[in-house]
């Protein structure tokens, strides 16, 4: 099986696009993250559900235990959701040097070598293109999926 | 000047400047400038790690050692973060009122641990008090480090200089206690009302984020009860033995390693877990500083310049307790006041034996640990905590200059230092 079979259709968003549309996608989808474009449609980059948790919880919470556990949910929600309220995606990215490399394979790619390149940059999605063709997206998941069926041991 | 004293100077000078100037990392200054004393037989192994004088002050580092595997543990606990929320709620989110509870927690804190552990512990609860007030944190950051330099300056391990100056000088807890802490609660008071007056901007009080603050829940920041009661067990026995100390004959850096043993044998907290807030660079940098100055106590140049500076003084107490402390603080604004306090003690210990050891000759002392901890607060370079907290508010996106908090603690020094000036003349040389 070659990247361009287990590739799937996946949603985009464009670096413009409102950060709490990121969100959303991600949270009503249940989607480990959102694959980011530029205005051409072109991928930049992948932004995944935790690098959207890092933005909406202060460094100060994130390094102290101890605080993150005096919030009351309610509040501590609409705190998180302020923060997203009036940025764009390409807020919600890591500054340009520290951005995450793009996961992406050609659409011959052998399924260890999708593993090899998820595992190397651990990214929950894999983008599988050719040239200006986007074939899809691959989840950890599916290839875990596919990894076990191989050899007999999934459910 | 000998050649060895003059030889000795120069490595010494060459370090320090090193230090100063952060050319290299303070660490490596310290270790190489204790090599060459050491390659040039300006000192020896034995002088450096065994001579009670001129070596290795084992005292103050193992009591470093000590209370910084203790408070590593503290710090596990959530005390810090119930206590500074708690005061947050009761104070009902009254900007001035949540700052005056916050410094004076953090000075109380200062007292019985290190300025920085201390500004560490309270600066993220700061941030989210402020952050759910609408609050710019930046003057209760700047508050918080200033008392916690002055509260720092009450006990004999409040802050490192004043273990320096407890083991040189021969003084215990209790005289750090006694002829110390009472000034520092006066300064505190009088802080407190300062800040009304310097922070006056920052006080705007919304009473719709109010409701953010109460509906925060103290409780829930303490993970571990059974660690807790068990820290603060162990806290208040080392406490009870650094005051008794005197009493039961065990030196306070012995009373810190047992308490240190002690906890980490009750507590389920590992081995590794209790060493990692233990800074080893600072424990290295000591003793690299204490090889060094000791190499200038055994080629006698401590003795040359501790004569001079008396004939300077010309045998006047008072002149030379007020010029010590207005030297020392104005040298620890501008130079870190570990090294300048580790070189100072030898010269204050020689000059305390010339006067006789009378009230008068012992107040030089408390003069350098008064100019030496308050000093530091004048500038954002003049003490550890100060730049801990710049480096800590920069990370959090709101990042304090180095004027913005010099023109704040300046004023606090200078306020400091003028009401140390009278305590000292008053209690040491009118009514004593």
């Amino acid at each position: 099986m070659r990247a361009r079979d287990l590739a799937e259709e996946y949603p985009l968003v464009q670096l413009t696009d409102e950060a709490l549309t990121a969100a959303r996608l991600i949270a009503e989808q249940r989607r480990p993250g959102v694959v980011v474009v530029d205005a051409d449609g072109k991928p930049v980059t992948v932004l995944p559900g935790s690098q959207v948790l890092r933005f909406i919880i202060p460094g100060y919470v994130q390094e102290d235990p101890s605080l993150a556990r005096v919030y009351d949910e309610r509040s501590g929600a609409e705190t998180c959701v302020r923060k997203l309220e009036g940025r764009t995606v390409k807020e919600l990215l890591p500054p340009k040097e520290k951005r995450y490399e793009l996961p992406k394979v050609s659409g011959d790619a052998t399924v260890i070598e999708c593993a090899a390149v998820m595992a190397r940059l651990r990214s929950p999605l894999l983008l599988v293109s050719d040239d200006d063709t986007v074939h899809g997206v691959v989840t950890t998941s599916h290839l875990l999926e596919v990894i076990l069926s191989a050899t007999g041991k999934a459910t | 000047m000998s050649a060895t004293q003059i030889l000795s100077v120069l490595v010494f000078a060459g370090a320090y400047v090193l230090i100063a100037t952060e050319r290299v990392h303070r660490v490596a200054a310290a270790l190489g400038g204790a090599a060459l004393m050491l390659a040039l037989r300006l000192t020896d192994g034995e002088t450096a790690f065994h001579s009670l004088d001129a070596g290795v002050d084992w005292n103050v580092v193992f009591l470093l050692l000590g209370m910084m595997i203790i408070v590593g543990v503290i710090k596990q606990t959530g005390l810090f973060e119930y206590l500074a929320i708690a005061a947050a709620k009761r104070a009902r989110g009254k900007p001035f009122a949540v700052l005056a509870m916050f410094v004076v927690i953090t000075a109380g804190a200062s007292a019985a641990l290190d300025n920085v552990t201390t500004v560490l512990l309270i600066a993220p609860v700061t941030f989210l008090v402020c952050d759910r007030l609408g609050l710019n944190p930046i003057p209760f950051l700047i508050a918080e480090v200033l008392a916690s330099n002055i509260g720092g300056t009450a006990t004999l391990i409040g802050d490192p200089p004043n273990i320096i100056i407890a083991s040189r000088g021969g003084l215990s807890f209790n005289d750090f206690l006694v002829h110390l802490a009472p000034f520092i609660v006066v300064l505190m008071v009088a802080f407190v009302v300062v800040c009304r007056w310097l922070f006056r901007d920052a006080f705007h009080y919304d009473e719709d984020r109010v409701a953010e603050v109460m509906a925060l829940s103290e409780r829930e920041a303490i993970r571990d009860r059974r660690l807790l009661w068990q820290s603060l067990g162990v806290l208040a026995l080392v406490l009870a033995g650094f005051v008794l100390h005197g009493v039961v004959d065990v030196e306070p850096s012995v009373v810190a390693l047992l308490g240190a043993g002690l906890l980490v044998l009750i507590s389920e907290v590992t081995t590794e877990e209790a060493l990692a807030d233990v800074e080893w660079e600072t424990l290295v940098f000591f003793m690299g500083l204490f090889v060094m100055v000791g190499a200038l106590v055994k080629t006698g140049v401590i003795d040359t310049v501790s004569a001079a500076l008396a004939g300077a003084v010309g045998g006047d107490p008072l002149l030379a307790v007020m010029a010590l402390l207005a030297g020392s603080a104005v040298l620890s604004a501008v130079v870190d006041n570990i090294p300048y306090v580790a070189t100072m003690s030898p010269i204050v210990a020689e000059l305390v034996a010339a006067q006789g050891n009378t009230p008068q000759s012992d107040s030089l002392w408390w003069s350098l640990a008064l100019g030496a901890d308050l000093g530091g607060n004048a500038t954002a370079v003049g003490a550890s905590a100060n730049v801990v907290v710049l480096g800590l508010a920069a990370r959090n996106g709101t990042p304090i200059s180095f004027w913005q908090f010099t023109r704040y603690g300046i004023v606090v020094a200078g306020l400091s230092i003028l009401l140390a000036a009278p305590y000292l003349w008053l209690r040491y040389f009118v009514l004593a």
